[in-house]
């Protein structure tokens, strides 16, 4: 693995307002990346810096060893930025063609690329269309599909799935995962699930300050926790939850959901608990290891 | 600059006005207003430039030895054309460039471009376009005046040809710093009508400043150098040396097309 992003003591100020304050953080190459954060928090802000939209009032950033906006990412890094859009008077196929042409490839090879993104996004059929003739949800396949171009090293796509009905975001959300073994990729969601199912690393920005999360199991943590999430409202779960054995602590995270802080034994812990579901007669929808992101980022109390 | 994306950028700006319905109905527009000048104006010049209420006209804006020199051509179509497309081409190109960066910017489009062009070529880039779209439709107008003087006097053909060339020239050099005045007010408008505004408040409110400011002190006179078209009254008459007429507009574009860069590298898009 290799640094592909660095940012040390990253601030962007708007008149008197911090927009990102001294934010430090270096992504390596492969998983996506997660930027999370509630609205306002900084997240397009970073993305905007990333991409040379727009430049840090202080600190470094530095992109696979250049400045973030320097001629030698042209190729590498690509992105989805929020709401931009195709010009609207030319077809996709031209305007695509056109962006791979700046890439640096030929007339030809630029059609050709042109038309495999938009068969990696399914929109082959609509590539002499012009955006305005698309759907939301299309043309937001296509700006995806002009983040591919060229394979570059680096992608980010800020809320790429918001607005896609749940079978293209599925779509676009297993493309993602199928490229990024070439591809490392910075997704900004507010589908914390969807960022868990993808990403390793989770940035989390709240109002303007960053910390890092780690979307995967906590494997070899000193502390255990296991977190059931139950189909429905059962009396005292709590209470007999507490009472099983290796179990440290219980708390109710939010309805229906419940994470189990336990000490690790020769026994199965999990088989356990599951056991315990059965003869109360809970019925479970979803056993997971550790934390959900979700609880790591809005329950840093426990 | 990477040339080749230079020449690309440059290369699209055609597109956008010969292939899309907008760029389709401003050349029909351009067309019927460039007929109706050939028609009559043009068509008509021999007579015109006869005729003593129109010299006495002429002479009353351009004093009485601005345009000796242009009405001796014996290419009257030609001396007609000059006069009408050295003030009508400027003007007309403050809006055919209104809209060079400003609506990318409003759409986001930028933003996928930066990714794979400095500011600079597209800056640079898109100016080239401007200037090879208004290239091709000076040769347009040029081509028809030719045609329709060709037809009243076929002998004056070698000679005209000649003379389009220099007039070609000429016109393209002084179109560049309109131009790029649009690609410097479109770095800080928000949209292409507002820079249209902008530029008639330069050239409007602008003139009027100065010239109140050269009542009161005569030497800020000399600023009306920063308006592009300061050297036209000069060049309808064929008066202007090269150095005023190729060189300074030149000046003008380069000076403002650095400006422009300047503003553009330091925004945020």
């Amino acid at each position: 693995m290799s640094t592909v992003i660095s940012a040390s003591g990253l601030t962007k100020q708007y008149g008197s307002k911090v927009a990102l304050n001294n934010v430090s953080f270096e992504i390596q190459t492969g998983a996506p990346v997660a930027l999370v954060g509630p609205n306002g928090a900084g997240k397009t802000t970073l993305f905007s810096l990333l991409c040379g939209y727009i430049f840090p009032s202080a600190g470094q950033l530095r992109i696979l060893d250049s400045p973030a906006g320097s001629s030698d990412l042209f190729g590498k890094l690509t992105a989805l930025p929020q709401d931009a859009q195709l010009d609207p008077r030319f077809s996709i196929i031209h305007q695509l063609t056109f962006y791979a042409q700046l890439q640096g490839l030929t007339k030809t090879k630029a059609k050709q690329e042109s038309e495999r993104v938009l068969e990696l996004v399914g929109l082959s059929d609509v590539a002499n269309q012009r955006p305005k003739d698309l759907s939301h949800g299309m043309r937001k396949r296509v700006t995806i599909a002009q983040a591919l171009i060229g394979e570059p090293e680096i992608v980010m796509l800020d809320e790429a799935t918001a607005g896609l009905d749940p079978i293209h975001a599925r779509e676009v959300r297993e493309l993602v995962s199928s490229l990024s073994e070439q591809t490392t990729f910075i997704l900004s969601s507010h589908d914390l699930s969807e960022l868990e199912r993808l990403c390793g690393q989770v940035l989390h920005l709240d109002k303007g300050i960053l910390s890092e999360h780690n979307a995967r199991t906590q494997v070899g943590d000193a502390k255990h926790f296991i977190t059931l999430q139950l189909a429905q409202e059962y009396p005292s779960v709590e209470q007999y939850l507490q009472q099983l054995p290796m179990v440290q602590r219980v708390y109710m995270s939010q309805s229906k959901e419940y994470v189990i802080e336990y000490v690790k034994s020769a026994d199965a812990f999990d088989i356990e608990l599951l056991k315990c579901c059965h003869q109360q007669g809970w019925q479970y929808r979803q056993l997971v290891n550790g934390h959900t992101l979700e609880n790591q980022i809005f329950h840093k109390g426990h | 600059m990477h040339p080749k994306r230079l020449a690309n950028i440059a290369r699209f700006e055609l597109v956008r006005l010969f292939l899309t319905k907008r760029g389709l109905l401003a050349v029909v527009a351009f067309a019927i207003c460039w007929f109706l000048i050939l028609r009559y104006p043009v068509g008509q010049a021999v007579s015109l430039l006869d005729s003593r209420n129109v010299a006495d006209f002429v002479e009353s804006i351009f004093g009485a030895a601005g345009l000796s020199q242009l009405l001796t051509w014996p290419e009257a179509e030609l001396a007609v054309y000059w006069l009408i497309a050295l003030y009508s081409f400027p003007c007309f190109c403050l809006f055919l460039c209104s809209d060079q960066t400003v609506g990318d910017k409003q759409r986001g489009t930028l933003r996928f471009l930066t990714l794979r062009a400095t500011r600079a070529e597209i800056i640079f880039g898109r100016f080239l376009g401007q200037v090879l779209i208004l290239a091709v439709l000076l040769l347009l107008t040029l081509f028809a005046t030719l045609a329709m003087l060709s037809y009243r006097d076929p002998t004056l053909f070698a000679s005209a040809l000649s003379r389009i060339s220099l007039l070609f020239a000429y016109l393209v050099v002084t179109v560049m710093p309109f131009i790029a005045l649009m690609s410097f007010l479109n770095t800080f408008a928000s949209s292409a009508r507002l820079a249209i505004v902008f530029a008639i408040l330069f050239f409007a409110g602008g003139n009027i400043i100065l010239g109140l400011l050269s009542w009161q002190i005569p030497a800020l006179d000399s600023l009306s150098v920063i308006f592009p078209g300061y050297q036209l009254d000069q060049m309808a008459g064929q008066n202007a040396g090269v150095l005023l007429s190729i060189g300074f507009p030149l000046v003008q574009a380069l000076v403002l097309l650095i400006l422009a860069e300047r503003v553009f590298a330091r925004s945020s898009i």
